[in-house]
């Protein structure tokens, strides 16, 4: 009984610091996601009174990925019955270009300002429109939420390290009196802690085994998968070998991290 | 070749700086020797045995044990030393987590022999101190005579050149301290090994020869 209490006093804080760290990793997914459809949706509209050369406006512009020309059929198709052939000509030739441009990837409002201070550089254009304030207050909320999840994992990272670094303390003490002995006797610092670093090792497996399974079932479920059916996102939200094998990796580092250092705090009283 | 296994010049022991427990002394030990240092209660006998295993660093003078200078020397060569030493405590100083067996492998453990030959010669030592019935058990079902016969088992288990014993029957009866002694002086007689003990009283029935130091006032004297 005591034993599971040791065992838990690590694994549980171990577990909260690992699922906190893959929450963020998994929102950064959900961030990038969402990011990319909003994007994907996303064009600055350019109204020019005649032709633009698509080539010279993305050497203008590098950030541009693509310049193509809105159709003015259904404009013009709107007008079909009240005008005649002739006036519909006329009216085909007077409207003014529309064009849709995407860029190469999602831009700050500072650079937003700069695109379109040159696009309205170009004679030929009369209007740029940026849709500005949908694209940017959406984002704006992503980061935010994004920061705000990093403040909370910072906080959960440095409580749990702190428990798990009293926890070691507690273990080193119960084992002070063996290590001492084994001392006497000339054994090596690797032979007298192994146990330490035994226990801290399954442990570390425990909890990184323990947060796979749970993110690896968690988008399993109906509900997960509605809700992100429902916002349009498609992500992968846990790479099962990727994802454990780092899990596993930081919970290996903490872990062998905190009992190295507590031993050394105490190896001078443990001779 | 040089048969001295302890040798202390001008030694001087302190918890304290300028406090010391054990000043100047000088003391010279043999192979083979069977050692009794005595002395009134807190007249420093354990410092001495603390120092002899490296546990107290020195204040100033020398002190060589087993070829191995302890002036300012190092973790790694402390560890070199305290394998070729036994040492036997008052509280015995057994592992209360692990097996009696286990408790008597350790030296051999860390000497690094494969856990087959640590158990035979576990098993061995238990029958030399009549114990091996309770291989199994933890040590703290066994009663204090019989922790410290395992205590002395798994201070001979790898065959050290040096025993240390500090007050090895304080803590027993008549009879228990009688089998500690017989055990003791077997390990000299049959195995030649140095054994030095720090003890108030020395056995009346001994029955071999043996040196004795007194510690007086902080001075190591030789009696005989």
């Amino acid at each position: 009984m005591k034993s599971l209490k040791n065992h838990l006093s690590v694994i549980i804080p171990l577990f909260i610091l690992l699922f906190s760290f893959q929450f963020v990793v998994m929102l950064e997914r959900v961030v990038k996601s969402y990011e990319e459809k909003l994007f994907s949706d996303y064009s600055i509209v350019a109204v020019a009174i005649s032709e633009l050369d698509k080539d010279s406006l993305k050497k203008k512009i590098p950030l541009i990925k693509t310049v193509e020309i809105l159709s003015t059929k259904k404009v013009i198709n709107k007008f079909k019955d009240d005008f005649s052939p002739a006036n519909l000509a006329l009216l085909k030739t007077s409207l003014p270009k529309f064009y849709s441009i995407k860029l190469k990837s999602p831009p700050d409002e500072e650079t937003l300002k700069k695109i379109v201070e040159k696009l309205k550089m170009i004679p030929s254009i009369t209007k740029v429109e940026t849709f500005e304030k949908s694209y940017t207050k959406i984002y704006n909320m992503l980061i935010l939420a994004k920061t705000i999840s990093n403040v909370f994992t910072v906080l959960i990272f440095v409580i749990s390290v702190l428990l798990i670094f009293k926890q070691m303390e507690i273990w080193t003490l119960q084992h002070q009196e063996r290590m001492y002995i084994m001392g006497l006797f000339g054994s090596p610092f690797w032979m007298k802690s192994a146990v330490l670093y035994k226990l801290v090792f399954i442990d570390s497996i425990i909890s990184a085994t323990g947060v796979a399974v749970v993110y690896y079932f968690l988008p399993k479920l109906e509900k997960f998968q509605e809700s992100i059916k429902s916002i349009g996102l498609n992500f992968e939200t846990f790479r099962l070998i990727d994802d454990s094998l780092v899990l596993l990796a930081i919970s290996i580092f903490i872990t062998l991290f905190s009992v190295t250092l507590v031993i050394f705090k105490q190896r001078t009283e443990v001779k | 070749m040089d048969k001295t296994i302890i040798h202390a010049q001008k030694l001087q022991l302190s918890y304290k700086k300028g406090e010391p427990v054990i000043k100047n002394s000088n003391v010279s030990i043999h192979k083979n020797d069977f050692v009794f240092i005595t002395g009134k209660s807190g007249s420093g006998k354990s410092t001495m045995i603390r120092s002899l295993y490296g546990e107290l660093p020195l204040e100033s003078g020398t002190l060589r044990v087993c070829g191995i200078d302890l002036d300012s020397i190092s973790k790694q060569k402390l560890n070199v030393l305290r394998k070729h030493i036994g040492v036997i405590f008052q509280d015995y100083k057994l592992i209360k987590e692990w097996t009696v067996e286990k408790n008597v492998m350790l030296p051999l453990m860390i000497a690094g022999y494969s856990k087959n030959v640590c158990t035979m010669q576990a098993h061995k030592l238990l029958k030399h101190v009549k114990l091996l019935h309770k291989a199994d058990k933890y040590p703290l079902e066994l009663s204090g005579g019989e922790q410290q016969r395992i205590a002395i088992a798994r201070a001979l288990a790898h065959n050290p050149i040096l025993i240390l014993a500090d007050e090895p029957t304080g803590n027993l009866d008549e009879y228990s301290s009688e089998v500690i002694w017989d055990l003791l002086k077997g390990a000299h007689h049959h195995l030649g090994t140095t054994v030095v003990i720090v003890t108030h009283k020395i056995p009346s029935t001994l029955g071999i020869n043996y040196k004795h130091y007194f510690l007086d006032g902080g001075v190591i004297n030789e009696v005989s």
